[in-house]
């Protein structure tokens, strides 16, 4: 799945947020248990010192203390105070967890405990001290439920900022995207990016612009190259026609000569219309023409087809029309006819003898469609020069020249192969 | 017949002077628009064959000061530049035809013939050869005054004959003569064959003389 890049740098912020956070849990976790028992200890200490000062303070005889403690252990279940003959090395500390004796639900409680000495009328006990600690678990979930919280609201307010980001960080960079798609080298326009604030986009749109005059001025004197080219070469191509034709007329001429001069003047004739038609090519894509003459395309069609029958007898195809009458474009008249001719005229060129061809005209497109046997590989078929079928007489250019004047015309030509037809279709699509 | 030839290009003056010369045509060439436009000035042609790109100027000048100065002569637009606005534009300013470097002189001799005859012969245009007769305007053929019906294509070859007589005229000249646009696209010239031979079973069925003639195993010529 493709994401945008906040997008996935979002991902890996909440990856490392989650992993801190579930860190943090344990930390703070033996921070406050530790805090805790510290508390405790400090308190259970407070609480031997006043025991043992409350008892001495009574100032009553053993006897009575004696009652009294027994009384005070009955009072104090978590407490005891025992008479020791020898006092305890040290005092120790310790945790235990077990069940509340006064309590009627069977929970077990945590509990922090001191063993201490103390003494009352100079004698020697031992005070146990207990208190109730918060246990571990309950601790536990409360932090991580905090922190839970405050991880979300982190990853809401990621995901809000981002938002925000992507739109507001990014805005110059969508620009300069709209704007190259919009870009097309053949249509010579220039595209100036916005300016930004931001040094990496800006200077992103510097090297874009100078790439892309690079390539205009590369594709410019390419093309020019090819106007230049086909047009210089009319005049020599000419003379040698011309000298071709005068030594046909030789009067001396032996039939071996003539042969040799009919082959010359069948190249020279093929070599003239490739180079016509690369000139056309050139100037098509120059935009040298006017495109905004209203044509009727339905007596365009009538009129072309009007040119043919001879060459359909030749090859016995049988040819059939549904053409919607007052279909009207608006369109460069000379080129629509080379298109139309060009289609009609490939159609019959590949049509095997007794093969039929349909031209169907409406409102939405030209289509013409012929006979055949296998299907043709769209990617090379409109491509210049690339010959597909094995004559090798054509120019070769026939549709690239039906493409570039659909291109012109902001038309699309497609190619389709259904049910042993080649269907060539012209949408047009402005009207 | 008066032919001026206004063409730059030396080389391929030099081949239409001498392709003409041969019908009969007085030619005179005018390499530079200054040089047209003095010879125009004085004298008057049947044809001027016209080269749009000149050295010093525009070939359509020369065309409009022809027609400014109501001459009568025709004009054929030659021209290394086959954009179809030059062309329409062209034939709006008064040009009588228009034909796309390069081309072949017979192509070229068909035209001049064709435009000559149309400028004679305004209402009756009429080309008698003995027992053959052909009328211009209506495209129709009669021998011996019995009607002949041809074909567009099969008239259209007829005049091509016609305009270049006692020329020989090769198969593939004859077959870009035929196919006119879509001579791109065909690549097979047997339909020349087939043209031809139509044409010559009609007028010879017609009691018309065999005046085509197969030269060289696959090219033909009018002699008559």
């Amino acid at each position: 799945m493709k994401k945008n890049l906040l997008q996935k740098s979002l991902k890996q912020l909440t990856i490392f947020a989650f992993i801190v956070f579930a860190l943090s849990v344990p930390s703070y976790f033996l921070l406050v248990d530790w805090i805790w028992l510290k508390e405790l200890d400090e308190n259970n200490q407070l609480i031997a010192a006043r025991i043992e000062n409350e008892f001495n303070e009574q100032k009553i005889n053993n006897e009575k203390l004696a009652e009294s403690i027994a009384f005070w252990n009955e009072i104090q279940p978590v407490s005891k105070i025992e008479s020791a003959a020898n006092p305890l090395a040290k005092d120790s500390l310790y945790t235990i967890r077990r069940e509340n004796s006064y309590s009627k639900s069977e929970a077990i409680d945590r509990f922090r405990g001191l063993k201490t000495n103390i003494l009352i009328n100079n004698k020697n006990y031992v005070l146990v001290v207990e208190t109730n600690v918060e246990e571990t678990e309950e601790t536990v979930a409360y932090i991580a439920m905090v922190t839970l919280v405050f991880f979300m609201i982190l990853v809401i307010g990621f995901w809000i900022l981002n938002r925000k980001l992507s739109r507001k960080l990014w805005q110059p960079f969508q620009d300069t995207l709209e704007k190259l798609k919009s870009f097309q080298l053949n249509n010579q326009k220039r595209i100036s990016f916005p300016e930004t604030d931001i040094i990496e986009f800006n200077e992103l749109n510097t090297t874009l612009d100078k790439l892309l005059q690079h390539n205009i001025a590369a594709y410019q004197s390419q093309k020019e190259f090819t106007e230049n080219a086909s047009h210089e070469l009319q005049t020599p191509l000419a003379v040698l026609k011309n000298k071709i034709d005068l030594l046909l007329q030789s009067d001396d001429l032996t039939e071996r000569q003539y042969h040799i001069a009919e082959e010359m003047n069948k190249a020279i004739i093929r070599s003239t219309r490739i180079n016509k038609n690369l000139l056309l090519l050139a100037k098509i894509e120059n935009n040298q023409f006017d495109s905004s003459t209203l044509i009727r395309l339905d007596t365009l069609i009538d009129q072309i087809l009007d040119g043919l029958p001879t060459f359909f007898k030749d090859k016995n195809i049988t040819i059939t029309t549904h053409i919607q009458p007052a279909v009207e474009v608006t369109a460069n008249s000379g080129l629509t006819e080379v298109l139309i001719n060009n289609l009609v005229a490939n159609a019959i060129r590949h049509t095997l003898p007794g093969g039929s061809i349909k031209i169907a005209l409406s409102a939405s497109g030209l289509e013409v469609s012929n006979s055949g046997e296998q299907p043709l590989n769209p990617d090379l078929l409109f491509k210049r020069f690339s010959r597909i079928s094995a004559d090798n007489n054509g120019s070769g250019l026939g549709l690239s020249i039906v493409q570039e004047i659909c291109r012109f015309h902001n038309w699309e030509v497609s190619y389709n192969f259904k049910n042993a037809t080649h269907i060539f279709f012209v949408r047009i699509l402005t009207f | 017949m008066k032919v001026l030839i206004i063409e730059d290009e030396k080389e391929l003056a030099k081949s239409i002077v001498e392709y003409l010369s041969e019908e009969k045509y007085l030619c005179e060439e005018a390499a530079t628009f200054t040089e047209a436009m003095n010879k125009i000035d004085v004298f008057n042609y049947d044809c001027i064959l016209l080269d749009i790109t000149l050295p010093d100027g525009n070939g359509l000048k020369i065309l409009e000061e022809l027609k400014k100065d109501n001459k009568q002569d025709g004009v054929i637009i030659i021209s290394a530049k086959n954009s179809l606005d030059d062309k329409i534009k062209g034939l709006q300013i008064g040009a009588d035809d228009y034909l796309t470097k390069p081309f072949h002189l017979s192509e070229l001799t068909a035209r001049i013939y064709s435009l000559i005859r149309r400028r004679q012969f305004n209402n009756a245009n009429i080309i008698r050869l003995d027992e053959l007769e052909i009328d211009l305007l209506a495209k129709s053929v009669t021998v011996n005054n019995e009607s002949v019906p041809l074909t567009k294509k099969e008239f259209d070859l007829l005049i091509y004959f016609i305009g270049n007589k006692k020329r020989v005229l090769s198969k593939s000249t004859l077959a870009e003569h035929l196919s006119g646009d879509f001579a791109d696209m065909l690549d097979n010239h047997d339909f020349v064959y087939a043209h031809v031979k139509n044409l010559k079973k009609k007028l010879s069925d017609a009691g018309c003389e065999q005046y085509i003639k197969t030269v060289y195993g696959t090219g033909y010529i009018w002699n008559g």
